[in-house]
């Protein structure tokens, strides 16, 4: 079994013009040994744990709307995306917080049997998400807004926030997610 | 200016939009006369397995699941705490005993898919499509609101658990029960607590389009809600879960909302600067007028005048443009449903009354535009 150690990812701070975004990411993989090379076998698939930080500590940008989460200005980050051209944004803002999980697994699975009856009709391989049974959520939060400009420091600016979003603790979440190609091929 | 000001919201709808417009990019670009030929509605199919999803709040381990932002219309700030939102199979008692559900069909599944829009009336577009598992022919699959319902019943495919009668096989069933617990506090009014519990759900046909609108420059949409479930009921207590009011159950309730037709897309989006009385930076929810799309194909202008296809004496513009208004009300894809079998207050079997079974049927949207606006 291929294991993949612990990751984890900063969500730098964003302010974005329509979609074209891009986020820097540190992602640390640890080395295995010749012993544990010889028992991985790559077919019983893959096993994930990991977290995911947004913006803990703030951002890199500072100015009159953005902070380092020590003041009253906002420090998460800020997704703004636009469903008409040269119209308003729908926003994301102040999103911080972070997950993390342990024992999400990926493998390729045959299904010919089970499913009340189906499985035999379907009789085919599926991509199999297991998912991780508890997500652990640290304080993750999110406004929902509509504005007039992308970025806070743009001429014209205007905002309303609609309702903000705050979950902390663990999130049941069991089960597989099966993905599958469909359509005529 | 405006920023961090917290203004209240006096459409609904927002949640929905959110969900509708996260998922989505401004304008889908067009395929070509090439490129569209070999689309052929290939998608993936997502089905869960054995799927629970439980999210509440509880202060004695550290979960909480908040909504706040909101005010009141005297100003008060409306926090929401989301008690409990669980996703499980039927029979979870409003929650209280979690077991793992199906949701979709291997043999008919969730999907994401690119559809040709030559095959669905929107000629030379793509269409990326959000599906439900679609329904089957009627008397070929399950009665969508009976939470028993035995096979070659109705038009559903989500199956209620059971066992298969072809193979035997046990079905662990693909109808969830679904429940949201809120406890809502209004200012420093004592906080109220109000729960929706649907059992055995079922979303058989619905489905969600987008595609890109070339004249408004505006990602455009269709959205059909299919949602059968045998009981949904709505209950409000104080905060301690103690002296509650009457719960209202809906007794085999079935919506089919339609918002949306290939000629009247919904459109969602924000105000950029003002528009008519419209300040900037707030939400736009329209679906397209009607008479807007008749009057640029010239129907308006050819209708007989005397209401009747034998008016037009002949005439074929005439006589399309009749036709056209005649398909578009006689149309069951583009009307909305809503049907309650039952409408309990109370248990029936004490001292609750039954209202009796209610319908609003055919529904069709002509125009709807709503807007948020600052207070």
């Amino acid at each position: 079994m291929l294991k993949v150690s612990k990751f984890r990812i900063n969500i730098l701070l964003l302010s974005l013009l329509s979609f074209s975004f891009s986020f820097p990411v540190m992602a640390e993989l640890s080395s295995i040994n010749d012993e544990e090379m010889s028992v991985i076998s790559g077919q019983a698939g893959v096993y994930l744990s990991g977290e995911i930080a947004l913006n803990e500590n703030g951002g890199p940008i500072q100015n009159a709307y953005f902070g380092d989460c020590t003041d009253s200005k906002r420090c998460g980050a800020r997704l703004a995306f636009q469903t008409k051209q040269n119209g308003g944004w729908f926003v994301l803002d102040d999103m911080k917080g972070s997950f993390s999980f342990q024992g999400l697994t990926l493998k390729v699975r045959d299904i010919n049997s089970g499913f009340g009856g189906d499985g035999a009709k379907f009789n085919r391989q599926v991509l199999e998400i297991g998912l991780p049974d508890q997500i652990k959520v640290d304080k993750f939060q999110y406004t929902y807004a509509t504005s007039s400009t992308a970025r806070p420091s743009d001429a014209g600016f205007q905002q309303t926030d609609i309702y903000t979003v705050e979950i902390d603790g663990d999130i049941t979440m069991q089960g597989n997610l099966l993905v599958f190609p469909t359509g005529s091929n | 200016m405006l920023s961090g000001k917290i203004k209240r919201l006096v459409t609904i709808g927002s949640v929905s939009a959110f969900f509708v417009c996260s998922a989505a990019k401004a304008e889908l670009a067009s395929l070509s006369d090439n490129e569209l030929s070999s689309v052929d509605g290939a998608g993936i199919g997502m089905v869960f397995e054995d799927f629970v999803f439980n999210a509440v709040t509880d202060a004695s381990n550290g979960q909480s699941f908040k909504i706040s932002g909101i005010k009141s219309t005297k100003g008060e700030d409306v926090d929401i705490t989301v008690s409990q939102l669980y996703i499980a199979n039927a029979g979870s008692n409003y929650g209280e005993t979690l077991n793992p559900v199906n949701l979709g069909r291997l043999v008919n599944p969730y999907e994401i898919e690119l559809l040709d829009g030559n095959d669905i009336g929107l000629d030379d577009k793509a269409i990326l499509q959000f599906a439900a598992p679609k329904k089957v022919a009627a008397g070929t699959g399950y009665d969508c609101v009976n939470a028993s319902a035995a096979v070659n019943s109705g038009a559903c495919s989500s199956r209620p658990a059971g066992t298969d009668a072809t193979s035997g096989e046990v079905i662990i069933g693909e109808r969830p029960d679904i429940g949201l617990k809120l406890q809502v506090q209004v200012g420093t009014n004592a906080p109220d607590s109000l729960s929706i519990n649907a059992k055995s759900a079922v979303f058989d046909g619905s489905y969600l389009r987008l595609w890109g609108d070339d004249n408004k420059n505006q990602l455009v949409g269709e959205y059909r809600l299919n949602f059968y479930t045998p009981e949904l009921s709505i209950s409000s207590c104080d905060a301690s879960g103690q002296s509650c009011g009457n719960t209202i159950y809906m007794k085999n309730f079935e919506l089919e909302l339609v918002l949306g037709n290939q000629f009247q897309p919904m459109s969602i989006g924000v105000t950029e600067a003002q528009d008519g009385t419209i300040q900037p930076g707030n939400f736009v929810f329209e679906i397209a007028s009607i008479k807007d799309y008749a009057d640029q194909k010239g129907y308006m202008a050819n209708l007989p005048s005397n209401g009747l296809r034998s008016g037009c004496n002949g005439d074929t513009s005439c006589e399309g443009a009749w036709d056209f208004f005649n398909g578009y009300y006689t149309n069951p894809d583009f009307k909305s449903n809503l049907r309650i079998g039952a409408m309990h207050i109370g248990d029936i079997s004490g001292s609750g009354q039954n209202f009796g079974s209610a319908k609003i049927e055919g529904m069709t949207i002509q125009y709807l535009k709503m807007s948020s606006h600052d207070l």
